[in-house]
């Protein structure tokens, strides 16, 4: 281990911390710091003890220009940093579906990071770190692990609620979350009582957030912490308070239905009844008469 | 062999001649007293005969005598041959004309005939193309501004109550669109109802349908279908296309329309029954590709169809025309969808990729396809019985043009009604997929964020429906919304076959087959307790379809390959092979393909691909109209004006005789001219006594008769002084020279595949010294057909 290696340590020692601070936007509960802390310093902790282990099994002695630079491993170490930071706000995030609007800021900084290691920009000591980190190898690590969270990313359509450059959710899902919220309470109030009650009552707060929601799935401007959220509160609405259409006009659609059916009936059989059937007329063509049917007929003769 | 007896004891008497067959004479026509100049040998044996076995005749047939003054009329039926159809003359005249031509042109004129070939074959696939997608963008823009409507109304109502004025509402919708559709069709043009596959059949074996390539044909059709298919009926638009392509090669390769009375001066040379024949199956090639993205099936087709005259350089220019027409719709398309360049709509039906894992077949699920296919040939055979029975009925009896109207007014209506029963009734919920292929997810009575599953199939144009039944996952729709969903959709199907509209057969046999199939896999897999793992409905779907659709309309090997390009999957060619192998098997066991039934529900003369069997023992000489109406090589103007406009007769070849020595003599077969001919010199007055004295009198050309093909004027038009009628023709110049003759003794099979693989028309039947016997054209020899009880002989009649 060279001296200025540890150097670098002090730097991502900073860093974390800056990380903690600077922290996952206002949504990061309370909760949730004490594991990502515990994570930063175990594996502070474990990181003379990985360089010891390598030491002894490797032959530390690659020669320097095929070593990484300290540069780059420190923009590495960040990068291990911010996946873990936002792995753990993912996972939590999963069930009912958060994952935009809790996530986006650690999101952020992890594109942010990539996107260093992965710019051309030559770093201090003019070196690349995109070739060394990303693709010196067949495994590619680095770049596979920040492809996988990028698919979901995508996938959740996050881009949808969060504005550019991963500041804020948009005004659009806000107003949906404020709708959201005043039908849940509307629920809540009427959950114990009838339920009768609840369906009349709570309709327009229902309705207002369908119209809305059917507004954002027509100018694509969803995201799947909102698709889930619409979900769950239409299961609520249908299936738990039955505040379904009843089908109740049997009848009529019936009758009118089987007037149609009745028409056709009416057709044929008056078709049948009035309308002249078509002839054809038939046409006796001219044969020469065969020699078979000319013997039968002399043998008959005969 | 009873009544064929009969039939020809009656032929050889003098006053019974009022009759058909081409070539034979109208001998009560009292000033035409050179008409018996055919007396040969064999006619007086006949003559013999007669006078022999006359009086037993009349006591056998007294009141069949008294019948004999006017026609005999009987309910329309499907074994008769109508009067109204010709052939085609694809045979080429070879007459001097012809070789003078031929010495005149340059090597370079051949060149740029060929070249002229490639662009008339460009051209068919260009437009052809162009109209597909004409027709699938408007279908698409009109159907859905329908639906949004109708679902618009079906989700207030749902709310509020009234859900029977939404049913109103889409039957009226319906109802409205079909009446535009049939009121063009059969007050307009009659020949556009229907796919147009039989018409075209029937034009590719070498029949001649009245207007059936005309511009306005095109235009019915075209219009028909888009209202039939808007209109919400149990049909699709990718029949019609091939009728389509068909027109526009007709109309592309003689550069005019008469229609229009245009004239580009342009592909003169085309004009003939022999090209524009070879053009229009490019036109049908053209059609099926752009219908089903099947390029190779195009080609199939035409060749399927008509095989009898072929070469390799046309089926080289038909793929070329079938390429261009996908490749143009392909294009279009792309604009249209705002994809600019990317070609991945190469038909209108488009049946999705099958290219995951899990729709790979394993070899022991072959027993279950060719299963598949047994059923699909059951139920093929059924719906064509049943749509037999309809068409009967609906030739005898709905045959005025308002009740056809009405009819298709009241099948749209009903179509909307049940539909809209279905879908009212079911309870089968599903949750909206992420993609969401539902262009119209109908809600009702499901829960928020699920829509109706019977909806997707019946809620929706018939090709939509088609694609997520075979696309859709496991688990979208529920077997008894299946079952019944086959159950409603085959009888309908059924019933909308053979209105007065123009519509396709194809995509409501596939939705039907699709439906069963993958009720079929659904219950496969709900049978076995690991099926689930490889009893993927979807790929059931698809045999399904292609089983139904062999069932009903018994293609071979065109269907096979259409089938598996629209699949663009090689790898089920062999499945699919199979599967409508055996529902062809099966159902021909029962019932001819639809096409065929109603090919002979018009009473076309279709010659099939091979004579009958077991009719060996017939001859030239039974098979033959005889007497026949001869030519002398140089003859009076009356008397072909006055054979020309006997309305009787409708012959078109008149065999050309000349006289040997002396009057006793009979004449002998020196050539053969054709109706369209004469009218021609007639029209041009190329008369003997008129060349003599005007020495400046132009020529006649092979142009000449060009430019009045093909609708030579009647003889009636021509006017023919009282001076003229006096005045002599000299045939020699104009009639085909060497016509095809078969000696008396020549067996039917033998005639039969001279006409199939040369395509005559006529083919005259002489003795041992050249002297004209008889001639056989094609309805002496499509009246024959194996029937139920052996070789049956059906009869001809005025339609």
């Amino acid at each position: 281990m060279s001296p200025h290696r540890h150097g670098s340590f002090w730097g991502f020692i900073v860093f974390n911390i800056y990380v903690l601070v600077s922290g996952d936007g206002g949504n990061l509960t309370a909760s949730e710091t004490p594991p990502l802390s515990s994570v930063v310093l175990s594996s502070a902790a474990f990181k003379p003890g990985l360089g010891s282990l390598l030491s002894l099994n490797l032959l530390s002695s690659f020669p320097e220009d095929l070593e990484i630079s300290d540069y780059c491993s420190q923009l590495l170490l960040i990068f291990g940093q911010r996946y873990v930071a936002y792995v753990n706000c993912l996972v939590p995030a999963a069930r009912p579906v958060k994952v935009c609007q809790n996530c986006f800021s650690s999101y952020g900084s992890l594109t942010e990071i990539f996107s260093n290691i992965s710019s051309d920009q030559v770093g201090p000591g003019n070196v690349s770190c995109r070739d060394s980190l990303l693709r010196s190898d067949r495994l590619m690590l680095v770049y596979e692990l920040f492809e996988n969270l990028k698919v979901l990313w995508e996938k959740s359509n996050c881009n949808n609620c969060i504005t550019k450059g991963f500041q804020n959710m948009t005004s659009d899902t806000l107003h949906f979350m404020t709708t959201l919220n005043q039908t849940l309470t509307c629920f809540e109030q009427y959950q114990q009582k009838n339920k009768t009650e609840l369906c009349t009552n709570c309709k327009t707060d229902y309705k207002n957030l369908n119209v809305l929601y059917g507004g954002m799935e027509k100018n694509k401007t969803m995201c799947i912490d909102i698709e889930d959220a619409m979900n769950m509160t239409r299961r609520l609405w249908s299936k738990n308070f039955n505040c379904s259409f009843p089908r109740e006009e049997t009848v009529p659609v019936i009758a009118v239905s089987s007037f149609m059916l009745f028409l056709p009936i009416i057709f044929y059989l008056s078709s049948f009844l009035h309308s002249e059937q078509k002839k054809r007329k038939l046409i006796h063509p001219n044969r020469a008469k065969s020699y078979s049917s000319l013997m039968n007929i002399q043998d008959n003769r005969s | 062999m009873a009544n064929i007896t009969k039939k020809v004891s009656w032929s050889s008497r003098a006053d019974e001649s009022g009759a058909t067959g081409e070539g034979t004479p109208l001998l009560n026509g009292s000033e035409q007293p050179r008409h018996s100049r055919q007396l040969s040998e064999g006619r007086s044996i006949f003559q013999i005969g007669r006078l022999s076995t006359v009086d037993l005749e009349e006591e056998i047939t007294s009141d069949e005598d008294s019948l004999r003054g006017r026609p005999k009329e009987i309910p329309h039926n499907e074994k008769l041959l109508s009067l109204k159809y010709e052939s085609l003359d694809y045979d080429n005249i070879e007459n001097q004309l012809f070789l003078e031509e031929e010495r005149r042109m340059s090597h370079m004129g051949f060149r740029c005939l060929e070249i002229s070939r490639w662009v008339v074959c460009g051209l068919i696939g260009f437009l052809t193309g162009l109209i597909a997608c004409f027709i699938d963008i408007v279908v698409e823009e009109l159907a859905g501004i329908k639906y949004q409507v109708v679902k618009e109304n079906i989700e207030k109502f749902t709310e509020v109550g009234g859900l029977s004025i939404s049913l109103i509402l889409w039957a009226v919708f319906n109802s409205a669109f079909v009446m535009v559709g049939a009121i063009i069709v059969a007050y307009f043009e009659p020949i556009a109802a229907g796919s147009g596959i039989p018409q075209i059949k029937c034009y590719l074996n070498g029949v001649k349908i009245p207007r059936v390539v005309r511009l306005k044909t095109l235009l019915v059709k075209v219009g028909g279908v888009i209202c039939s298919v808007v209109g919400g009926l149990a049909v699709g638009k990718e029949g019609p296309m091939i009728h389509s392509g068909a027109v526009v090669a007709a109309g592309v390769s003689q550069g005019r329309s008469t229609s229009l009375k245009r004239d580009f001066k342009i592909f003169e040379y085309f004009r003939r029954d022999t090209e524009k024949r070879d053009f229009v199956s490019a036109g049908a090639a053209a059609g099926v590709s752009a219908a089903f993205g099947a390029p190779v099936g195009g080609v199939l087709f035409s060749l399927e169809e008509g095989a009898s005259f072929w070469n390799q350089m046309l089926t080289w220019r038909i793929f070329f025309a079938s390429m261009i027409s996908t490749f143009t719709l392909n294009f279009f398309l792309s604009i249209y969808h705002n994809k600019p360049g990317d070609l991945s709509n190469p038909g209108l039906i488009n049946f999705g990729r099958f290219e995951t894992e899990s729709v790979a077949y394993n070899l022991y699920e072959i027993p279950l396809f060719i299963a598949m296919g047994a059923i699909g040939g059951l139920l093929g055979a059924l719906f064509n019985v049943l749509n037999y029975w309809l068409t009967i009925f609906r030739i005898r009896y709905v045959h005025r043009p308002c009740l056809q109207v009405m009819e298709a007014m009241l099948v749209a209506a009903v179509t909307a009604t049940v539909s809209f029963t279905m879908i009212y009734f079911s309870n089968d919920c599903q949750p909206l997929g992420p993609e969401h292929t539902e262009e119209y997810p109908l809600q009702l009575f499901c829960a928020d964020g699920e829509y109706n599953s019977m909806a997707t199939a019946f809620f929706n144009t018939p090709e939509r429906s088609v694609r997520s039944l075979f696309h859709n996952q496991p688990g979208t729709y529920n077997p008894l919304t299946l079952g019944l969903f086959t159950l409603t959709y085959f009888f309908l199907a059924c019933w909308t076959y053979g209105l007065a509209v123009s519509a396709g057969v194809f995509i409501p046999s596939l939705l039907i087959g699709a439906a069963w199939g993958r009720l079929f896999g659904i219950l496969l897999a709900s049978i076995t307790t690991t099926g689930s793992t490889w009893a993927v409905p979807g790929k059931y779907a698809l045999m399904g379809a292609a089983a139904q659709l062999g069932g009903i309309v018994r293609m071979t090997l065109s269907l096979t390959v259409i089938m598996v390009e629209a699949t663009g999957n090689i790898s089920y060619g062999l499945p699919i092979m199979l599967v409508l192998m055996t529902s062809k098997i099966v159902g021909d066991y029962f019932v001819e393909g639809l096409y065929d039934i109603h090919i002979k529900l018009q009473s076309v003369p279709f010659l099939h691909w091979e004579a009958p069997a077991t009719s060996h023992w017939l001859t030239a000489r039974e098979v033959m109209s005889s007497p026949v109406t001869c030519l002398n090589r140089i003859e009076k103007v009356g008397t072909i004006v006055d054979i020309l406009s006997n309305t009787s007769t409708n012959h078109n070849g008149f065999p050309v005789v000349v006289q040997v020595a002396g009057n006793d003599e009979p004449a002998k077969l020196c050539g053969l001219i054709l109706r369209s001919q004469l009218i021609v010199l007639l029209k041009h007055k190329v008369f003997v006594e008129l060349a003599r004295s005007r020495l400046t009198h132009r020529k006649l050309q092979l142009k000449d008769f060009r430019d009045a093909y093909p609708r030579f004027p009647p003889i009636q038009s021509i006017h023919v002084s009282q001076d003229e009628r006096e005045c002599m023709m000299d045939l020699m110049e104009f009639m085909n020279a060497t016509p095809y003759t078969v000696p008396q003794e020549t067996s039917l099979p033998r005639v039969f595949k001279l006409f199939r693989a040369l395509g005559l028309r006529h083919l005259v039947v002489v003795d041992d010294e050249n002297r004209v016997v008889g001639l056989v054209t094609r309805k002496d020899l499509a009246r024959y057909h194996l029937g139920k009880h052996g070789l049956e002989e059906l009869q001809l009649a005025q339609t």
